[in-house]
C-alpha cells in the first residue's frame, strides 16, 4: 500500500479531520424515510438510521441488525424479534422495541408511509412491543419475505409530533446545525433534498464501533465528466454511477481503483404478450398478434447475441443475461439446461419459426401462419438510456435477418410508461433492479399486475399459482424450488428476453482511502450497497493498520496497473489540454474566416 | 435615464428619439403606462391558466415514474395519488391550484416532497447570481466591443472581436465549460470543478464570498463568452447605422473630437436597440442556464425544471414556469416603459 501525501492537489484539512467526500450523479429525493424513493436516499438513511435486519456482504441474505435474534411460530403467523439494549439515539435517548414497533406500525397503517413501505408488510395485522426488547408481528397469513423489512427505524419521541397530514411534506432535514435524530453510524448535519451537498458527522458512540472517518460529504454532480475530473483533482475521494468507458480509463491510473460492480438487476427486451382491458377482458391497443404466440417469442430468444450486446453496447461492463433473478442472489439462481439455453443461433430461430408456421414468403419476409403479413414490429427504446437504443438497433438487424421487419423509436421513459399501459407497442427495452428477496420482481409478471406494474401484459395461470404458493411458503428449500420453477416458465414463455445483468461503475482514490468490501462479494459495488458497511470500514490509506476482513476483500492502494509510472494528472490532462488548444485554434480560424468574408462583402449601403 | 445630448441636432436631420421638457410626464405617457400595465396583467393571467394545463398534457404518470421498482401494489399507487391530490378530477386540481396561488402557495413537489416555493427560493439566488453576473458582464464587454468594432469597421480589432465572439456564440456551452474545467481546474488547479461552495465554509462570511466567487468564476466566464456576441453584434450594427447619418457628419463638421462624436452623439442613439435586447434577456435570467448549470453542477432553476420534466413533477414545473414567465413579462413591461420614455413615437 502506498501513501501518496497530497497527490494531485489533494488537500489535507487543517484540523486533521478525516473527510471522505463522495461524488454522486443523482440527487437525494427525500431525507424523510417514509417518502424517498431514489437509491441515493436509501444510502443517506443507511448512514442516519438502523434497521431491524441487515444484509450480508456475500449475497444480501438476512443478518442481525437491531434484532439480534428472531423466530417464527410453526404456523408462520407470529414473528418475534429480540432487540438490542445498547443502542442510543443521537440525542441520548435509548432506542427500544417501542421505537421499532412505532416505526413499523406507521409503515403499515399510515397512508403516505404505507405507499412507500406497505408491500414489505404483506399479511401483517398487528405490530406490538410487549417489552422494551421484544417486537412481535402478528400475521393473518404467512409471509415468506420476512424477516427482511428494509424500513429505517425512526425515534418515536421525535416522530410522534409529525402528524399524518404533515408527514407528506416533512423534509426530515437538519436546521441550524442540529443533527437529525437517528441511531446510525453517522449523523446528518447539513443538506437538503434536491440540493447538491450533504454532510454527515460520525457517531462516536455507534454500537458497531466508531467509524474511522470523521465526516462524510456527498456532492452531487449533474454530469459525469466533471465528476471524474473532480476525482482526479482530489475534490472527491469516491465516485458512483460512472460509465464503463470512464471505469476503463480510471483503471489505468495508479492512485485510483475503479470497478464495474455487480448491482443486482437486469436489462431486458420485452414483448407485448397481449394487452387487455383489465375490467372488461377486451383486447386493448394494437399489439402485433405474432408476439402473443409463445412459439414466436421463444424463437426470438435465439435471435439475440447477448455476448455481442455486452461487448459493444455495455462496453464489457455486465454479464450476458439469462433469468430475472441476477446471479448475485445465488440461492434463487436458476439456469437452463444446456440444450435449452438461448444461444445466438439465427438458423435455429428460423427453424423454430418455420415449425410454428411463420414461413418465409417470396419477398423474403415471414408471414403469419394464416399467410397474412406479420407487418412491421414497433420497437421502443428509452431516450434517457444509450444502451436501450443500441440494444434495439442490434435486435432490429437480427429480426431483419430472420425476415421480420421492424422500426425503432426512441421515447422518454415516462412516455413509454403510457405507451405500455395503452398496449400500443410490440417490443421495448427496459430493466429492473431486483431486491435481495425476488418476491417483488416475481409479482410484476403476475396476471394481477396487468394495468399496474406488468409491462408485458403477461398472464400465466400456472405461474400465478406458483407465485401464491411461494408467497406463503416458509420452508426455504421448497420456496427456492418454486421460485426456480417460476423462472423456468418465464424463460420458455419469454415475455422478457433478459439481455444483460447490469453493473454500476464506481471509483475510489486508493491513495487516500482503503478497506472497501464489495457487496455481493466478490464482484459487487463498494458503496450504494444494502447497508452502510463500508462507511464504517473505510479508513485513510497509510494510517490503516489492517483491514478487518483480510486481504481478499480489501482494495489495496496502488494495486492498479502502475507500469507506466505516470503520476496521476498528466495523462488525461494532456488530451484535455489539446482539446483546449483546439478551442483557441478554432476561435482564431473563425475570426480569420469571418474577417475575410467581411472584407469581400463590401459596404452595406 | 439619460437624454441624448445631441437631440437638438438629431431632431433636425432625422426623427430620432427626441427629448422635450414635457415628454417625460406628458399625458400621452401616462396613458401609455396604463395600457402597458394592463397588457402585462392580462398576459400574466393568461399564463397562470395556460401554466396549469400545459403540463397536464405531458405524457407520464408521476406515481408510476417515481414508484417503478419501489411500489408493488395498486394500493401503494393509489395512496400516493390520494396524498398528493392526483386522484382528483382536473377541474378540481385547477381550483386547488388557483386557491393555493392566491395564498402564495405553489404546491408540494412530487419528487422532493417539499414546498415548491421553498425549492424555487433556494435556487433563485444561485441562478440570479450566475446568470445575472454573466449578463451584466456580457453586456458591458459586448457593448464596448460593439462600439470599438463599429467605429473602426474592418480594422484588426473588429475582425478579431466579431469573428471571435461569433465563434464563441456558436460553440456549445457545455463543451466550452468542459474545456475550462480541463484547463483551469484539472490542469492549472486554480478553480474547483463544480458546485457553488466548499464544505464547512459559511457562505455569508467574507471567506465564504471569496469561496463562492472562486466556484462561480468558470461558469460565469463560460456564460459571458457565450452571451457576448448577442450584445457585441447588435451594438455594432446599430452603431454602423448611425455612423452614416447626417447628424454625425454635422457633429464632425462642428470640429468635435472623434471620441466626442462617438460617445456623445452616435452611441447614445445606437443604444436603443441594445436596450431592448438587454431588457428581454434580463427577463430570461431566471430561467437559468441549463447546460452550464449541468456542466458545473450548480443547482439553479434551469436544472430544477429540466429534472422535473422527467417525472413530470407538475407543481415544480408550474412554479418554475410561473416565475420565469412573470419575470419575462415584467422585464418586457420595464423595457416598454423605458422605451416610451426614450422614444416618444412608440407611445401612440
Amino acid at each position: 500500500m502506498s501513501f501518496v501525501a497530497g497527490a494531485a492537489g489533494a488537500t489535507e484539512p487543517e484540523d486533521n479531520r478525516v473527510t471522505f467526500t463522495v461524488g454522486l450523479t443523482n440527487q437525494v429525493d427525500s431525507f424523510n424515510p417514509f417518502l424517498g424513493i431514489e437509491a441515493e436516499s436509501f444510502e443517506m438513511w443507511a448512514l442516519t438510521y438502523d434497521y431491524l435486519i441487515g444484509y450480508s456482504m456475500e449475497d444480501m441474505s438476512p443478518m442481525p441488525g437491531l434484532a439480534t435474534e428472531w423466530s417464527t411460530s410453526d404456523d408462520g403467523l407470529e414473528w418475534t424479534f429480540d432487540i438490542r439494549e445498547d443502542v442510543l439515539w443521537s440525542d441520548g435517548e435509548p432506542l427500544t422495541a417501542e421505537d421499532v414497533a412505532y416505526t413499523l406500525n406507521r409503515a403499515l397503517t399510515g397512508e403516505v408511509e404505507s405507499a412507500t413501505w406497505g408491500a414489505y408488510l404483506d399479511g401483517v395485522d398487528e405490530i406490538s412491543a410487549p417489552d422494551t426488547t421484544t417486537v412481535v408481528l402478528t400475521l393473518s397469513e404467512p409471509s415468506a419475505t420476512l424477516p427482511l423489512i428494509p424500513v429505517p427505524i425512526v425515534p418515536e419521541h421525535i416522530w410522534q409530533d409529525i402528524s399524518e397530514e404533515e408527514v407528506s411534506s416533512y423534509a426530515a432535514e437538519p436546521s441550524s446545525g442540529e443533527p437529525i435524530v437517528g441511531s446510525g453510524p453517522f449523523r446528518f448535519v447539513e443538506g437538503q433534498a434536491g440540493g447538491s451537498l450533504y454532510r454527515f458527522e460520525k457517531n462516536p458512540d455507534y454500537w458497531k464501533g466508531e467509524p474511522h472517518i470523521d465526516e462524510v460529504v456527498f456532492r452531487v454532480y449533474q454530469s459525469e465528466d466533471p465528476a471524474v475530473q473532480a476525482l482526479l483533482t482530489g475534490e472527491i475521494d469516491f465516485i458512483d454511477g460512472i460509465s464503463a468507458l470512464q471505469v476503463e480509463s480510471l483503471q489505468a491510473r495508479d492512485n485510483v481503483m475503479a470497478t464495474n460492480g455487480d448491482s443486482p438487476g437486469f436489462d431486458e427486451i420485452a414483448f407485448n404478450t397481449g394487452a387487455v382491458d383489465v375490467e372488461t377482458g377486451e383486447p386493448l391497443g394494437d399489439g402485433n398478434p405474432a408476439l402473443q404466440d409463445q412459439a414466436f417469442r421463444h424463437a426470438l430468444g435465439y435471435a439475440v447475441d447477448r455476448d455481442l450486446i455486452i461487448d459493444r453496447v455495455y462496453q464489457g461492463a455486465g454479464q450476458p443475461g439469462i433469468s430475472i433473478v441476477p446471479p448475485a442472489y445465488s440461492t434463487f439462481l436458476w439456469e437452463p439446461a444446456e440444450e435449452d439455453a438461448y444461444t445466438f443461433d439465427l438458423e435455429r430461430a428460423g427453424e423454430l419459426l418455420e415449425e410454428a408456421g411463420y414461413t418465409l414468403g417470396a419477398d423474403g419476409l415471414r408471414t403469419m401462419p394464416d399467410g397474412t403479413p406479420i407487418g412491421e414490429l414497433r420497437l421502443f427504446a428509452r431516450s434517457d438510456s444509450k444502451t436501450s437504443l443500441d440494444t434495439l438497433n442490434y435486435f432490429q438487424e437480427w429480426l431483419g435477418e430472420l425476415g421480420i421487419e421492424s422500426s425503432v423509436t426512441s421515447v422518454d421513459s415516462s412516455n413509454l410508461t403510457d405507451i405500455i399501459l395503452e398496449g400500443t407497442f410490440d417490443v421495448f427495452q427496459w430493466g429492473w433492479y431486483v431486491e435481495p428477496d425476488p418476491h417483488s420482481m416475481l409479482s410484476y409478471l403476475t396476471c394481477d399486475q396487468r394495468g399496474d406494474w406488468s409491462d408485458t401484459w403477461y398472464c400465466n395461470e400456472e405461474y400465478d399459482t406458483l407465485y401464491e404458493q411461494q408467497r406463503v411458503e416458509l420452508d426455504e428449500d421448497s420456496r427456492v424450488d418454486l421460485i426456480k420453477r417460476m423462472q423456468e416458465i418465464l424463460y420458455f414463455d419469454a415475455p422478457y428476453l433478459v439481455t444483460a445483468y447490469s453493473t454500476n461503475g464506481q471509483a475510489v482514490r486508493s491513495d487516500r482511502f482503503t478497506c472497501f468490501t464489495p457487496q455481493p462479494n466478490p464482484g459487487g459495488v463498494w458503496l450504494m450497497q444494502y447497508g452502510a458497511y463500508n462507511y464504517l470500514n473505510a479508513r485513510p490509506t497509510g494510517t490503516a493498520t489492517e483491514c478487518p476482513d483480510g486481504s481478499e476483500v480489501t482494495i489495496a492502494g496502488g494495486a492498479g496497473t502502475g507500469a507506466d509510472g505516470s503520476d496521476g494528472g498528466s495523462g488525461v490532462n494532456l488530451a484535455l489540454l489539446l482539446g483546449a488548444g483546439a478551442v483557441v485554434v478554432a476561435a482564431g480560424a473563425g475570426a480569420v474566416v469571418l474577417s475575410r468574408r467581411r472584407g469581400t462583402a463590401g459596404d452595406r449601403e | 435615464m439619460t437624454i441624448p445630448a445631441s437631440a437638438d441636432v438629431a431632431s433636425v436631420t432625422t426623427p430620432k428619439p427626441r427629448s422635450g421638457s414635457g415628454s417625460r410626464s406628458g399625458p400621452g405617457y401616462r396613458g401609455y403606462v396604463l395600457r402597458k400595465c394592463l397588457g402585462a396583467l392580462a398576459s400574466l393571467a393568461f399564463m397562470i391558466v395556460l401554466n396549469f394545463f400545459l403540463f397536464r398534457v405531458l405524457p407520464g404518470d408521476p406515481a408510476r415514474t417515481l414508484g417503478r421498482g419501489r411500489f408493488r401494489t395498486r394500493e401503494q399507487l393509489e395512496a400516493f395519488n390520494r396524498t398528493y391530490g392526483l386522484d382528483e378530477p382536473l377541474w378540481r386540481q385547477f381550483l386547488t391550484y388557483l386557491g393555493n396561488l392566491v395564498r402564495g402557495d405553489l404546491g408540494v413537489s412530487l419528487r422532493y416532497r417539499v414546498p415548491v416555493s421553498q425549492l424555487i427560493m433556494d435556487r433563485l439566488g444561485t441562478t440570479l447570481l450566475l446568470v445575472g453576473i454573466s449578463t451584466i458582464l456580457a453586456t458591458i464587454i459586448g457593448v464596448w466591443m460593439g462600439i470599438r468594432s463599429a467605429w473602426k469597421r474592418g480594422g484588426l480589432f473588429d475582425r478579431f472581436s466579431t469573428g471571435g465572439s461569433l465563434t464563441l456564440y456558436s460553440m456549445p456551452e457545455w463543451w466550452l465549460g468542459l474545456m475550462f474545467i480541463a484547463v483551469f481546474s484539472v490542469g492549472v488547479g486554480l478553480f474547483p470543478t463544480g458546485g457553488l461552495h466548499s464544505v464547512g465554509v459559511d457562505p455569508w462570511s467574507p471567506a465564504g464570498w471569496l469561496d463562492v466567487a472562486r466556484h462561480l468564476a468558470l461558469p460565469v466566464a463560460t456564460l459571458t463568452l457565450a452571451y457576448l456576441a448577442d450584445y457585441a453584434l447588435i451594438m455594432r450594427s446599430s452603431l454602423l447605422d448611425e455612423i452614416g447619418e447626417e447628424y454625425v457628419t454635422t457633429a464632425r463638421a462642428k470640429g468635435l473630437r472623434d471620441v466626442q462624436v462617438r460617445d456623445r452623439h452616435a452611441v447614445r442613439n445606437a443604444l436603443l436597440p441594445t436596450t431592448t435586447v438587454i431588457a428581454l434577456n434580463v427577463g430570461f435570467v431566471v430561467t437559468g442556464a441549463i447546460t452550464v448549470e449541468t456542466v458545473f453542477s450548480i443547482p439553479g432553476l434551469g436544472l430544477l425544471a429540466t429534472e422535473a420534466l422527467k417525472v413530470p413533477d407538475f407543481w415544480v414545473l408550474q412554479g418554475a414556469f410561473l416565475v420565469a414567465s412573470a419575470a419575462v413579462i415584467l422585464a418586457n413591461l420595464a423595457a416598454n416603459l423605458l422605451y416610451g420614455l426614450l422614444d416618444p413615437r412608440v407611445r401612440t
